[in-house]
């Protein structure tokens, strides 16, 4: 997901306190002023000053850090725990990191504290060591005034101990944290020279890790209240129906029904507000209520579009836009289907294709596709009427959960917290506060602390899937292979829509990223979007449209490469000019060692792709497996290598970039292969991993990375790239153009087995 | 009718009273005995979140009735060592392999159960089948080669 949509703050503000230490609060850069962080036993700051990170340096000299955004396995907590370090000039490895609770005054809360977009390190860089330089800075003064020379050069500072040179005397921040809470804030403390970095580009341990090797990691199911009962929740198996008659009795273990109606805000595409769409069993263990709602006997009232709600609509409806789709008007109603220009000119990219030598026009069709965190979504709440409200939640957006209490209880923002608990992996899912809404209601109904919970089936049929796509990709060749014409059409249903944000002239950004601003020199291009009125509910997706139009993109690239007749990679560094772009293909091809062609039987395939400020090349090598094929499916093939080439401009800590660039394609792998949702008459086919596989250890590809060096010295003119996410889009179109090498067959639809229910990679019939 | 039976868990006895004695030792232990370690991800044996060693032996706990591990000691991740010591664990450490961590005690549970088998290396590696979304299946390989 992308953050454009968030205006970043220009302010650069700090506020300090006195009463425990030194405490520090500041401002991530992208995001609006509209929340805090609270610190712990820390008293809040003044009316109307909210904070969303702080820092703390007590008079024990303990460095506290409080993190508003999650802990989702990215290791963001880490990595900005590390830059912090490298200007405080304290030990990275005793600094404390909290988790922060959001809390405000009066404003409303917005989307302010959040973790997407691949933001926690690259959006918070330059705020977090100007932090730790401004609270350097002030503990020193401190302990210039306990000297008495005013000389800053009289002073070095390593590992939390000041040194004043003349005498040898040295001073803990400890000991002048108290006295430099009293002092003003630097305008522009100076940062130290990264050559004189000593964590950031290196490689340091996770914060998180020793509690995730013996099960005392706190994620959000792992919560225990006194009293506290259970509850699991089913929706009615179709998309758009809704409760029709009475709750089932009471079998044992089970203490009451609740039936869950959609809360305002929280409802997406067939889901309107106030239906009641799921139910909830509660008692005193997850499996007697599970069970329960499995046996229960409930009936549900169909939408009247349910036969609507199917595959082959959903495709054809698509195909009808592009025909027939009006264009968007300023002002209008734009239903869907509706068709926006996002850049270039539809008519003449049609007439310079129209007169090219080679053409080549092609659909690519992609499927919604479920999120499959492993951690399933629960909530658990501890709600007081009229008090207090407790919410433990594994959420990517603690101020939405904090919005949503408010609007549910009424109660004052300050008498809600909301702890955020470690993400079992996320994926964009816990953006949405539509499970909070329902352990709410189950909390209102029983007047007892509630744990709700999704089982899995729940998880991967009830889900805000990412948007299904239909593009229309052509494209025209001069005899040597240029591009005289491009024109894209995607046809998608809009994720913002869904959520009631404003779509302009140029579309949703979500559906459009990827698709506009590429890189490549392609004559007269057109670039649309056009919206599809499938209700089906949408959802960002790690790297959202980005793996939708990369897939597009860089496959329309290959078939080019191939219908003029030239090698991929030579064939898009013809098309090339950004520095950064050649730079990282140049990388992954020497990394692959494409040059060398891919070894008898297999294929080497490439993609490349720009997202969150950082550039990557993927190169994916395949070999066909005997006994090709089955069920009408595509040749079986392993998946032997894949070689990454990343710039972010700066990395942080290397060793987490490999393992997010990994992480990343993992999950474009799965998706690739697997990942997809289909509908009959507005029900979901596929409930549970059986039938949504993942590759497991064994099938997973050998991985070889290089990172671009980090600049000699950088600076904030350029910016830093982020790596959550980037690692998703290449895998796809990589797969499906090395595929092509090795078999001949082009894929344009996926996923590659989308009916492999029990089919591993190359292994038949083992799971 | 509820029943309650007397479970070995991490090397103590304990008694349960469920409802059902076809209730998984997964919630078992998680909503009765209070041991979250174990994580629930799937309920049909499909990921290997649930993973504990029974008799020595890896076992998913989401498919394992109550009523069937009466007489068996159960292991799960707070029993594998007092300390975090298990050479799995200071593996895991050492190469940094977690990054949600949901599914970790699962993995480490299954790799301790192919070390009691006399596994050493790529051999613990192919006897796991568990799931990782966050895909740090490169990193497993990387620490089991260790042990």
């Amino acid at each position: 997901m992308r953050r454009e949509s968030l205006p970043p703050s220009s302010r650069r503000d700090f506020l300090a306190t006195a009463g425990a230490g030194l405490t520090l609060g500041f401002f991530f850069e992208a995001t609006p002023r509209v929340a805090e962080a609270r610190m712990p036993g820390v008293a809040g700051p003044p009316a109307n000053t909210q904070v969303n990170t702080w820092l703390n340096i007590s008079s024990s000299g303990v460095v506290t850090l409080t993190i508003g955004s999650s802990e989702m396995g990215q290791g963001s907590f880490s990595g900005l725990a590390q830059i912090l370090a490298e200007d405080l000039m304290v030990d990275y490895s005793a600094i404390q990191t909290v988790q922060g609770v959001p809390a405000t005054g009066t404003p409303a809360v917005g989307n302010s504290i959040g973790t997407f977009g691949s933001t926690v390190i690259r959006d918070n860089y330059w705020s977090m060591r100007q932090a730790g330089a401004a609270a350097r800075e002030m503990l020193v003064s401190a302990a210039m005034n306990i000297i008495g020379d005013q000389t800053r050069a009289n002073y070095t500072v390593l590992n939390g101990v000041i040194t004043y040179t003349p005498t040898g005397t040295n001073i803990s921040y400890g000991l002048v944290a108290p006295a430099a809470a009293l002092l003003p804030v630097p305008e522009n403390p100076p940062l130290i020279p990264d050559s004189q970095f000593r964590y950031i580009g290196t490689t340091v341990n996770r914060v998180d890790i020793p509690s995730k090797v013996n099960g005392s990691a706190i994620f959000g199911l792992d919560i225990r209240l006194p009293n506290m009962v259970y509850a699991v929740v089913i929706h009615s198996p179709v998309f758009g129906g809704v409760l029709n008659g009475s709750l089932p009795g009471l079998p044992p273990g089970v203490t009451a029904w609740v039936p869950l109606s959609v809360v305002a805000g929280t409802g997406r595409g067939t889901e309107t507000t106030g239906m009641v769409n799921a139910v909830a069993a509660v008692g005193t263990n997850t499996w007697d209520v599970w069970q329960a709602t499995l046996n229960a006997k409930l009936a549900w009232k169909p939408p009247a579009n349910a036969s609507t709600l199917n595959d082959a609509n959903f495709i054809s409806e698509a195909n009808a836009a592009l025909t027939s789709a009006p264009p968007y008007v300023p002002g209008g109603s734009n239903l869907p289907p509706t068709v926006y220009t996002v850049e270039g000119n539809l008519a003449a990219a049609n007439a310079a294709i129209a007169g090219a030598a080679k053409v080549n026009s092609v659909q690519y069709t992609l499927p919604y596709i479920p999120h499959n965190a492993l951690e399933p979504l629960n909530c658990t709440v501890n709600y007081v009427p009229g008090v207090s409200c407790d919410v433990y939640v594994p959420t990517q957006v603690s101020s939405s959960v904090l919005s949503l209490v408010n609007q549910m209880t009424g109660l004052p923002l300050n008498q809600i917290n909301v702890h955020t608990t470690y993400l079992g992996g996320a994926l964009g899912r816990k953006i949405e506060v539509d499970f909070v809404s329902q352990a709410l209601q189950v909390a209102m109904a029983v007047g007892k602390p509630v744990m709700l919970m999704w089982p899995r089936e729940q998880n991967f049929l009830r889900d805000q899937f990412r948007p299904m796509a239909v593009v229309q990709a052509s494209a025209g060749l001069d005899t040597s292979g240029n591009v005289l014409g491009w024109s894209y059409t995607n046809v998608s249903p809009s994720i913002l829509a869904q959520r009631g944000y404003p779509v302009g002239a140029t579309g949703d950004s979500q559906a459009t990223e990827g698709s506009s601003a590429l890189p490549y020199n392609f004559g007269v291009r057109s670039t649309q979007w056009i919206s599809h009125p499938s209700p089906i509910p949408v959802g960002f997706w790690r790297s959202v449209g980005m793996s939708i139009n990369t897939f597009a993109v860089e496959s329309m690239i290959d078939e080019l490469a191939a219908l003029a007749g030239q090698d991929p990679y030579l064939y898009r560094l013809g098309l090339l000019t950004d520095p950064r772009w050649i730079g990282v293909l140049q990388a992954v091809a020497a990394l692959s060692n494409w040059s060398a062609g891919p070894a008898s039987g297999h294929g080497l395939g490439m993609a490349i792709c720009t997202y969150a400020s950082s550039y990557v090349a993927e190169v994916v090598d395949v070999s066909l497996v005997a006994g090709d094929g089955y069920d009408g499916q595509p040749a079986l093939f392993k998946v032997n290598n894949v070689w990454i080439a990343l710039d972010c401009y700066l990395s942080v800590n290397p060793g987490q970039l490999q393992a997010q660039l990994v992480g990343g394609m993992v999950h474009g792998l799965n998706a690739a292969l697997y990942g997809r949702q289909n509908f009959v008459n507005g029900v979901p086919q596929w409930p549970n991993f059986y039938q949504n596989r993942v590759i497991r250890g064994d099938e997973a590809p050998q991985v070889a990375i290089t990172l671009i060096p980090n600049p000699e010295q950088s600076n904030q003119a350029s910016a830093i790239g982020g790596a959550g996410e980037i690692g998703v889009p290449c895998l796809a179109p990589a797969l499906a153009n090395a595929y092509f090498k090795a078999s001949g067959k082009r894929i344009r639809t996926l996923p590659f087995f989308p009916t492999a229910l029990m089919y591993g990679l190359g292994d038949p019939g083992v799971l | 009718m509820s029943t309650t039976y007397t479970l070995n868990v991490n090397g103590q006895n304990q008694e349960v009273t469920v409802n059902n004695p076809e209730m998984p030792l997964l919630w078992v232990l998680r909503d009765l005995l209070g041991l979250t370690g174990t994580k629930y991800g799937c309920g049909e044996n499909e990921c290997g979140a649930c993973t504990v060693l029974m008799n020595n032996v890896a076992t998913r706990a989401c498919i394992t009735q109550v009523q069937s591990v009466v007489g068996k000691t159960i292991v799960t991740i707070e029993g594998l060592s007092p300390n975090s010591t298990h050479p799995a664990q200071l593996a895991w450490i050492a190469n940094q392999v977690p990054q949600c961590g949901y599914c970790q005690s699962g993995q480490l549970m299954a790799v301790a159960s192919a070390m009691l088998a006399g596994n050493h290396g790529a051999n613990i590696f192919a006897q796991v089948h568990n799931v990782c979304i966050c895909g740090t299946y490169s990193r497993i390989l990387q620490a089991v080669d260790t042990l």
